[in-house]
């Protein structure tokens, strides 16, 4: 039973970075696919969900879709790296 | 001299001891893996040690190569949950699409991957459940569908006349490459027989695929791969395991055979990023030949045991000694090649990568040499 427990809590800490890194990639897309704002709001609690590594690892990911959707305008296009790459404007 | 050698020495077994007992070897994993990879870190080195600890896949020292502990082969199985539990958690909240969904290939791909761990996931579970001539069978047959259903991943120039003549022909290049295919993903499984070492090549690996492309999919594996290398050089108490290598020799493959077919990466540099396994695996089918041995029996010969065998005898810690011999291995090859291509070294698409790969060839063969001759044969090993 201790084992579940101890499972449910690895699980649960894998998803807080799951949502930190997904979480970021939605705010970049609704920011007009700017990456360099992204990287102004890196905060602690960033650091906290994904360390230092995977907090260089998620800005990389983002700022990659992020050219891709400022190279395509308006249109909702898939990026080259799976994501659907949108821009607001 | 001798005082500066043996002051070296006696600070690395201070420092060592220090990190010998299980609570301060748990201490160290996790708090590596936290600073690296934050929450999502020290979650993943739960999940590892929670399975490290489980009775299934359990695996005698006497069992696995250098190893001096009883160990877990479930390491394949603790990343594949890793990289599931992201994978999925990422394209259900954010735009990402994962490439199975998006492309055929990745499709094929991913299926191919899926049998060659669960071929091995079988093997961990229940060893010699399947003779080793149909697991080869299998082996040939996921990798010919493979490459038949997408030869997108059959590169039409590797930078070698002879060879690019052959690949190009139909029937002869979808042959040629899925005999590489099944010989890579061998090779890789004959490798990975210290801590750090083929895990090293993998983080190496993704890093550079990360780095080149930044898909989520490299960031999810470059994560896996990197809390399981904290945690194989720290404790020795996971292996990948036949899962872990088989499945990681296909992805690898995978990945490296279409960074060549779509001209992004030279074969060459394929070649020097994945060395080790590759001449490895050559040498020792070359050395149990000529000792009139099977091919694929097992034996201490591999220049991993004859560095461990020197390298043993100057750290007390046994967990350390194979632990330092992996990740001179990986890092004198792979970790090279990351660094050189961090640094911009050669365009990646540039056959001098070949080059490397001969410099890589000729550094193992000199050491394998030297060991050779400074220490009696080890069990069915010849000389070269």
């Amino acid at each position: 039973m201790r084992i579940l427990l101890f499972f449910m809590v690895a699980i649960g800490l894998i998803w807080i970075g799951v949502l930190e890194s997904a979480m970021s990639s939605v705010k970049s897309f609704n920011q007009h696919g700017n990456a360099e704002v992204l990287e102004s709001q890196r905060s602690i609690h960033r650091i906290l969900a994904l360390g230092f590594v995977g907090g260089r690892v998620v800005s990389k990911i983002v700022s990659n879709d992020s050219h891709v959707a400022s190279l395509n305008g308006n249109e909702t296009s898939l990026g080259d790296n799976g994501h659907v790459a949108k821009n607001s404007e | 001299m001798l005082s500066a050698q043996a002051c070296v020495q006696s600070l690395i077994s201070n420092v060592l001891a220090k990190f010998g007992s299980t609570s301060q070897k748990l201490f160290l994993m996790f708090v590596l893996a936290g600073i690296s990879y934050g929450a999502t870190g020290l979650g993943a080195m739960l999940l590892m040690t929670l399975l490290a600890n489980s009775q299934l896949g359990k695996d005698a020292s006497s069992k696995h190569g250098i190893s001096a502990h009883d160990s877990s082969r479930l390491g394949g199985l603790a990343i594949a949950i890793v990289i599931l539990i992201y994978t999925l958690g990422f394209s259900l909240i954010s735009p990402y699409t994962p490439g199975p969904a998006r492309d055929e290939a990745f499709l094929y791909l991913w299926c191919a991957i899926f049998f060659c761990t669960a071929l091995g996931f079988a093997e961990d579970v229940k060893p010699d459940f399947l003779t080793p001539s149909l697991r080869l069978a299998v082996k040939f047959l996921v990798m010919a569908a493979l490459f038949g259903l997408a030869p997108k991943f059959i590169p039409s120039s590797v930078g070698i006349s002879i060879i690019d003549s052959i690949i190009t022909l139909p029937f002869l290049g979808w042959a040629l490459v899925t005999v590489f295919a099944v010989g890579f993903i061998n090779a890789l499984n004959m490798a990975d027989g210290a801590n750090g070492l083929v895990p090293g090549i993998a983080v190496a690996s993704f890093g550079v695929f990360f780095v080149e492309y930044g898909r989520p999919m490299d960031g999810a594996l470059l994560f896996a791969f990197t809390i399981f290398l904290i945690f194989n050089v720290i404790s020795g108490w996971y292996f990948l395991g036949d899962a872990g290598s088989y499945g990681l020799g296909a992805i690898l493959l995978g990945y490296g055979l279409l960074g060549v077919a779509e001209g992004q990466f030279s074969a060459g540099f394929m070649a020097a990023l994945f060395c080790y396994p590759c001449i490895d695996f050559l040498v020792s089918v070359i050395r149990r030949r000529r000792a009139g041995r099977s091919p694929f029996s097992a034996d201490n010969g591999h220049l991993h045991n004859r560095l461990h065998q020197f390298i043993k005898l100057r750290i007390k810690s046994a967990v350390m000694a194979n632990s330092f011999t992996g990740l001179i291995i990986s890092g004198s090859t792979s970790g090279a090649v990351l660094i050189a291509y961090l640094m911009d070294v050669l365009p990646t698409e540039s056959d001098l990568w070949y080059l490397f790969f001969v410099a890589e060839i000729c550094l193992y063969l000199i050491a394998l040499n030297y060991f050779t001759s400074i220490q009696p044969k080890t069990q069915y090993a010849d000389p070269l």
